[in-house]
């Protein structure tokens, strides 16, 4: 890997879609009609990222829709067209449903703690003098995100468990043993547990996103907000909220899909239990596929999912563009 | 440029698929057991046997054969006996590539490949008092028995054991108790001396599943249990069940050491918990009972004796019967070579290499009369396996038991009611729905 | 009033860093927890779980190495540089031709290529699984390759894209009136000017790639092509599990991506902002 990169271009990444340049997206368009019709050699550029994706990611997309409306025995590979069968057991499926809310739940707290709660320490990080000191608080806060989800998540088990788990232990040195519990045992817990250790995981990514941002914002007019006395928290109110309003849309946007496709952090510390208590949507597909041979439900699963991160790609799309505007 | 190659494979793999979906639903000539096995050609098989040390019992066992039929070529395939076996078996069925002989576990995995023609018929030479299957005990053979027919081979038993600590036993002036309700109320003494009277992890769901198979097995009448296993006939309608449960609950509740919160404990800390002398008993696995009770524990100076989890008094179910299950292996019903296949496992199950299964490092009870003796397993092993022999009759795990949707339902009340959110009632009722939904 | 608001300025300052130092200790506590246990006996994990280790047990490691974390290793290496490898030429060579190639239907293959983004790999899941059992590419690395590779192009490609659309115009003009092909002018001169845009998207798939869990779970069953997530859950859940080994496996999966982060920081904050900034 390269590491010399032209300070020039790294300038340019670092400062950010400031100078997009609409004038070369145009250029090229009228390019393109003045020389339409000879550059179909020129797909072959394309053509091993659009063969890899429709096999792999298009058609099994397309395939998943028509198994929704199959049910299928694996033994001897008959399968039965039932309709809407798989969905109708869906909306009566009340494990589906608390998958669904614990999705909701996913989505909320991470805006909360990471979206929100990141931008704050964000803007304090970086409001301190010493350069060095950012550098270490924004470089330890995102060990957890180089970390891999089964390492964080087996990690976790250990501090959860009932008896002999770090934060049982702790509650009882704070004298609050009264709330110490099997926080991944039980089923008012389960979900909250998990989530908690991926805020823990995510956060310092967040950070590092919104300090970027931070960094972009020109120091005279913080300079001047100094000058005419204004505190640090007016400052941040009035100053640095506003200027990084385009990422935390976009942070919003992206954390609440992320939350729609939960999967691995569930799986390795409650695989949904006790009880299904804590099943997302993902690991609730796994289960009826994998576990119960299910695989028109799972399918059925799988086409929610997907309406749901459509729904929220588009809004992210949307939001883009009118934010490309703006700039 | 490597996905270029992919690229190929993958337009070649697509159209295998078409041809395999559409020849899939020709009907197939059944194996041939009776012919003479010629001693030539391929054998493919599928062992749940990975790992260590198990892996070496099939390879040398492959190696012995080849050497004394050198006729025969035999291609070995093992997976680990947890997930890994059933995830391969799942694809292999659904590609309809089964080996000659492969793993299977009794109960509904096993009736699964019986019903949907995937195993052969071996009724006429393992059937109870054929000379073959004169050399296994009956349980293991009918553990394999689907609709009157035979199906497996069974390898080695396994069966659930309450493990307990001598020393501790003996400090509190405890024998081993006659009842269940003796069990209870010894768990409120152990518990007084400061020790937890049973080590318990019900992370995984299946350990809470494993109490509540035997208790169900005493509280409820074989017959009815049977009908209400096929979501057919069930109606899960027996009080037993709720009487199981709550007895399950009771236990779950004055006996272990985390009570409502076991579901947050995972079956290894359990072990560790014995094994450190901590716990008093612990409810296991015969197969467990070698990486429990291991050398240099505190457990192995203590001393570990085990004991069948006592029948509740007055339970309308078989008092005598043990939750326990072979695992064994079938040969594929469309098998060209079953003839040989059939004589390789004959000298799989042949009383030297039992024994050889039932000793260090491998410690397998094997299913073959006789196989375990003092002189080659621990004593634990040998009582255990004593008394899965002696036992009248066996009750398969629940999990196996049933069919997927119904053992997960029960897998989810397990731990509904360790933590309590669920009631008895609402448990059974829970399983109930599962298996109407799995009514064909 | 000056000193009070001093005062004031003192306990807010103090109160900042108590927040920061105490969230630098959330951090690092479950972390250096983690190798000090990796550190200890089975028995002291289990009785003193919060003890510092009364023993180094470094054999630890090596017992963890060759209980099939050095496979798993080998493994995740090689999948996550082979399938890095492919992505980035895939997804350069995309590139390329979206923004720096007359091509037809410009428009529509670029919606193609970067639709993918909107897709969680989950959707795919049952069909994908199908399709690689008759494939034969069930539980094997080239089919987790695949995988890899194809779930990776559109955020990939979609980050180079608008890095390119910024390179000046004039040096593909230059190269085309000193008579270089299409071809020549990529490898020789886009490739080059690209160098920084890939080392940051390189950073992002290896750390993803290292890190993948949902696929390496399903599409692999055991023995040859476990991955060391999926390989670290089995070793923890397996029968009679020692619990320092499994804390010394962890500790060997994650190292090495703490250690890229750190040398490669700059290329990761590049890459990062640009996967959500743009």
């Amino acid at each position: 890997m390269s590491t010399q990169a032209p300070e020039a271009a790294q300038a340019r990444v670092l400062a950010g879609r400031k100078v997009e340049q609409a004038g070369v997206l145009r250029g090229s368009g009228s390019r393109r009609a003045r020389r339409r019709g000879a550059q179909v050699a020129g797909l072959v550029w394309l053509a091993p990222a659009l063969f890899v994706l429709a096999v792999f990611v298009y058609w099994p997309l397309i395939e998943n829709v028509a198994f929704s409306f199959l049910k299928w025995n694996i033994y001897n590979g008959e399968q039965t067209f039932v309709g809407l069968d798989n969905y109708a057991n869906l909306a009566s499926d009340p494990v589906f449903w608390r998958a669904l809310g614990n999705n909701v739940w996913y989505a909320g707290l991470s805006i909360v703690f990471q979206v929100f709660g990141s931008l704050v320490l964000a803007a304090i990080v970086e409001s301190l003098r010493n350069e060095r000191w950012r550098k270490v608080f924004r470089g330890i806060y995102f060990i957890p995100s180089a970390i891999s989800l089964t390492v964080a998540g087996l990690l976790f088990y250990f501090i959860y468990q009932p008896q002999t788990g770090l934060l049982n232990v702790f509650l009882q040195n704070l004298g609050l043993g009264q709330f110490s519990q099997a926080w991944l045992g039980r089923e008012n817990t389960a979900i909250f547990a998990v989530i908690a250790m991926s805020q823990w995981q995510g956060f310092g990514y967040s950070v590092l996103l919104f300090s970027v941002a931070l960094q972009r914002i020109p120091q005279e007019l913080y300079e001047a907000a100094q000058l005419d006395g204004v505190g640090p928290v007016r400052r941040f109110f009035s100053l640095s909220a506003p200027l990084v309003r385009e990422m935390t849309g976009l942070m919003v946007i992206v954390t609440i899909s992320g939350a729609f496709q939960v999967f691995n952090e569930v799986m390795v510390m409650t695989s949904g239990g006790p009880n299904n208590a804590s099943q997302v949507l993902g690991t609730w597909l796994y289960h009826a596929g994998f576990v119960t041979n299910d695989f028109g439900s799972a399918a059925a699963i799988g086409v929610a999912i997907f309406v749901i991160t459509l729904v929220l790609a588009m809004a992210q799309l949307a939001y883009s563009r009118k934010r490309r505007v703006e700039w | 440029m490597n996905k270029i190659r992919t690229a190929t494979a993958a337009g070649a793999g697509a159209m295998m698929l078409a041809l395999s979906a559409c020849s899939s639903g020709g009907t197939t000539q059944a194996a041939d057991l009776s012919a003479k096995p010629d001693y030539s050609g391929n054998l493919s098989i599928l062992t749940a046997g990975a790992g260590d040390p198990m892996s070496s019992y099939f390879e040398n066992l492959v190696k012995d054969y080849e050497a004394q039929h050198a006729g025969v070529k035999i291609t070995l395939t093992q997976e680990t006996d947890d997930n890994a076996i059933k995830d391969k078996e799942k694809v292999l069925i659904g590609s309809q590539s089964l080996p000659d002989i492969y793993f299977s576990y009794a109960g509904n995995w096993g009736q699964n490949f019986a019903d949907n023609g995937l195993a052969a018929d071996l009724s006429s030479v393992i059937a109870p008092g054929t000379p073959w299957g004169s050399t296994f005990g009956v349980g293991s053979l009918d553990a394999f028995k689907y609709d009157g027919k035979y199906y497996g081979v069974p390898l080695y038993n396994d069966a659930k054991f309450m493990g307990y600590n001598k020393k501790i036993f003996s400090q509190l002036g405890l024998g081993v108790p006659k009842s269940f309700g003796e069990l209870i109320s010894d768990c409120s003494v152990i518990k007084k001396a400061g020790y937890t009277p049973i080590a318990f992890g019900n992370k995984d769901g299946w350990p809470g599943l494993h109490y509540l198979g035997q208790l169900l097995a005493y509280d409820v009448p074989a017959s009815v249990r049977q009908s209400d296993l096929q979501p057919k006939t069930a109606s899960y309608s027996d009080p037993g069940y709720v009487e199981g449960m709550k007895q399950f609950q009771q236990l779950v509740n004055s006996c272990t050491g985390d009570g409502s919160n076991s579901n947050g404990v995972a079956y290894t800390t359990a072990q560790q918990q014995q094994a450190n002398g901590q716990a008093a008993m612990y409810y296991q696995e015969l197969i467990e009972f070698d990486s429990v009770n291991t050398k240099g524990s505190e457990l192995s100076k203590d001393g570990f004796g085990i004991f069948q989890l006592p029948a509740p008094d007055g339970a309308k179910g078989d008092a005598a019967t043990l939750e326990a299950a072979p695992e064994g292996y079938m040969i594929n019903n469309r098998s060209k070579n079953a003839a040989l296949a059939l004589d390789f496992l004959k000298f799989v199950t042949n009383q030297k290499n039992a024994s050889t299964l039932s000793a260090p490092p491998y410690g397998q009870p094997s299913a073959v009369k006789g196989a375990v003796t003092p002189q080659n397993a621990t004593p634990a092993v040998v009582d255990g396996t004593g008394m899965v022999n002696d036992a009248k009759s066996t009750v398969v795990w629940l999990d196996m038991a049933n069919v997927p949707g119904v053992a997960d339902a029960w897998v989810s009340a397990s731990e509904g009611l360790v933590s309590g959110s669920l009631t008895p009632e609402a448990a059974l009722k829970s399983v109930l729905q599962a298996s109407q939904k799995a009514k064909p | 009033m000056v000193t009070l608001l001093r005062l004031g300025r003192g306990v807010r300052g103090a109160a900042v860093w108590a927040l920061l130092l105490a969230l630098l200790l959330v951090v690092l506590y479950p972390l250096v927890w983690m190798v000090g246990n990796a550190l200890k006996t089975n028995a002291q994990v289990f009785n003193d779980p919060f003890g510092l280790p009364t023993s180094l047990l470094w054999p630890n490691f090596a017992t963890a190495w060759n209980q099939g974390v050095g496979e798993f290793v080998l493994t995740s290496v090689s999948l996550t540089a082979l399938a890095t490898l492919a992505t980035e030429l895939i997804s350069v060579w995309a590139a390329y031709g979206l923004t720096r190639v007359n091509i037809p239907l410009n428009r529509q293959l670029t919606v193609a290529v970067l639709a993918g983004l909107m897709l969680a790999p989950t959707v795919a899941l049952v069909p994908l699984v199908k399709m690689f059992q008759g494939l034969g590419l069930y539980n094997t690395f080239l089919g987790l390759l695949c995988l890899y590779t194809a779930f990776r192009i559109p955020f990939t490609a979609f980050l180079m894209r608008a890095y390119m659309l910024d390179l000046p115009r004039e040096v593909d003009e230059a190269a085309a009136l000193d008579g270089a092909s299409t071809a020549a002018t990529f490898w020789r001169i886009i490739l080059p000017m690209s160098t920084p845009i890939i080392a940051a998207t390189v950073v992002l798939n290896v750390l993803q790639d290292w890190n993948e869990y949902l696929f390496a779970m399903v599409f692999t069953s055991g023995t040859g092509v476990e991955t060391l997530p999926v390989g670290l859950a089995d070793m923890m859940s397996k029968n009679g599990t020692q619990y320092p080994v499994v804390f010394a496996g962890m500790v060997m999966a994650a190292l090495p991506m703490v250690i890229l982060f750190f040398v490669c920081q700059r290329y990761f904050v590049r890459g990062l902002a640009g996967g959500v900034g743009k």
